[in-house]
């Protein structure tokens, strides 16, 4: 009878068993993450095929340099910082194009639908989604590591490489930026409708 | 109106909310919002962002996305071998004291159980993404046990000549969650043949699985037996090699030692 880590083994022992030669431990490990990792890839960059080249580019890293990994964060940080920075590198490189098309539009919708969702459910999501791409990039990542996929700042801070005063200050400004754009899904539009942000109001 | 002429801009309520603003602009921003209710309200909101987006259910990732990714893998993990080999080396050696069954299948298949040169063929998409959506898969290969060590490579003889019945114990067998799809069959068990080499596990297959491939198969050697989706639903993908090269048939979920109608195939080449 094999043991509870033979049969679950904990992130770090699929990496190690991966370095040591294992080759089925890498794709296992990345297997638990991968919905989170496509979704922390897929909201960075904004555009499925982007994404994809995205997370491909970080599995490959992650797969050749697993001996570099030392331990000073769990597995899944440092998995996620993979990501995060092949996904901010692709946006980089597309730097000139135009951050919004009709077609990443299309296929934010195309890849939302077949998966079973209830509508609502997809309705909200691309909701959000296409309130996410007003967001600079950098905020965009902060944002989408702290509050859609629930890391602490400390390990946000790790996988976006910034201090955790950073992380705050860009998820405050993302916050403040992406309100009147989802106020509306949340079904209380008075606030953030009626005040504008400025100084100097009245009431 | 309660004495309070200015409001705080949404950056800097964004920012006390995120405990950003200390010492006197925190002070004086905590006295507005305890006066103001409107800038009270939009602080609200605020951190209502932070509960939408966390609510939003995580989209997963793609089957298309998976396959594509998994084929990556199977050639990351294929180039690392040729790697190992290039230069003699074995980290295959180091640390995995706690696998040696897993290690000594991974031995026994293509010495032992598929010798003859024609039949190294294994499928080892065991590890792959789309195999493994949750990391649940496995690649499973009874040669590694007393099945594998009875059946001695036949040498000379094409396995798919063979006129004895199938060892209930000699095909490697994995299982996952991919879908195999009519229109793309051909190429889906073309990418879990393409990682064959890699192949390596323990485990035997359910009887219930072995009885199927043996009324499907009859005395034609599997080379690959997977259990997974056709259609979205429950089936078996099981190569044979024939006389007149590799065909991968599809039994549903309903395969056994009587019934076994394959509910497709398709030639491998």
């Amino acid at each position: 009878m094999r043991d509870a880590d033979e049969q679950w083994p904990s992130d770090a022992e699929l990496l190690r068993r991966h370095v040591a030669g294992d080759d089925q431990a890498f794709g296992e490990l990345f297997s638990r993450h991968r919905d989170r990792l496509w979704a922390v890839a897929l909201s960075t960059v904004c555009e499925p095929e982007e994404a994809a080249d995205a997370l491909q580019d970080a599995m490959v890293s992650a797969f050749r340099r697993a001996a570099d990994f030392r331990g000073e964060s769990a597995v899944t940080t440092w998995l996620h910082r993979i990501v995060v920075n092949a996904a901010l590198d692709r946006l980089r490189r597309r730097a000139a194009r135009p951050a919004l098309s009709a077609a990443d539009g299309q296929a934010f919708e195309a890849l939302a639908g077949p998966e079973g969702d209830p509508a609502h459910t997809t309705d909200i999501r691309l909701d959000v989604d296409a309130a996410l791409r007003i967001l600079p990039p950098q905020q965009r990542a902060a944002l989408v590591v702290v509050d859609m996929l629930g890391f602490s700042v400390a390990d946000a801070a790790v996988i976006l490489d910034i201090s955790p005063g950073t992380v705050k200050s860009r998820c405050a400004r993302a916050r403040a930026r992406l309100l009147p754009h989802v106020s509306h899904l949340r079904g209380n539009r008075s606030a953030s409708e009626s005040v504008s942000p400025v100084q100097g109001g009245d009431t | 109106m309660r004495g309070q002429t200015t409001h705080p801009d949404t950056d800097a309520l964004a920012e006390f909310h995120a405990g950003l603003a200390t010492g006197r602009r925190g002070a004086g921003i905590a006295a507005h919002l305890a006066e103001c209710d409107r800038c009270s309200a939009l602080c609200d909101e605020l951190a209502g962002v932070s509960a939408l987006l966390a609510a939003v259910p995580t989209q997963a990732m793609p089957d298309r996305v998976a396959q594509r990714l998994d084929s990556v893998l199977a050639a990351e993990v294929a180039r690392r071998t040729d790697s190992e080999r290039a230069r003699g080396d074995s980290p295959r050696h180091r640390g995995t004291a706690r696998r040696p069954a897993r290690k000594r299948g991974w031995r026994l298949v293509p010495l032992r159980v598929l010798a003859p040169a024609a039949a190294v063929v294994l499928a080892a998409a065991g590890y792959g993404l789309s195999q493994l959506p949750h990391g649940s898969g496995n690649l499973a290969s009874p040669s590694s046990g007393a099945a594998g060590a009875a059946r001695p490579a036949s040498g000379v003889v094409p396995a798919a000549r063979r006129a004895e019945p199938m060892s209930p114990a000699s095909f490697p067998f994995l299982t996952s969650h991919t879908n195999f799809l009519p229109g793309t069959l051909k190429q889906q068990v073309e990418a879990a043949l393409r990682v064959a080499e890699s192949a390596r596990a323990t485990k035997a297959p359910p009887a219930a699985v072995t009885a199927c491939v043996r009324n499907v198969a009859g005395s034609a050697n599997a080379l690959m037996v997977e259990s997974a989706r056709y259609q979205g639903q429950a089936a078996i993908i099981i190569v044979i090699r024939t006389s007149k090269g590799e065909v991968a048939l599809v039994a549903g979920a309903g395969c056994s030692a009587t019934h076994g109608k394959p509910l497709a195939t398709t030639t491998v080449p």
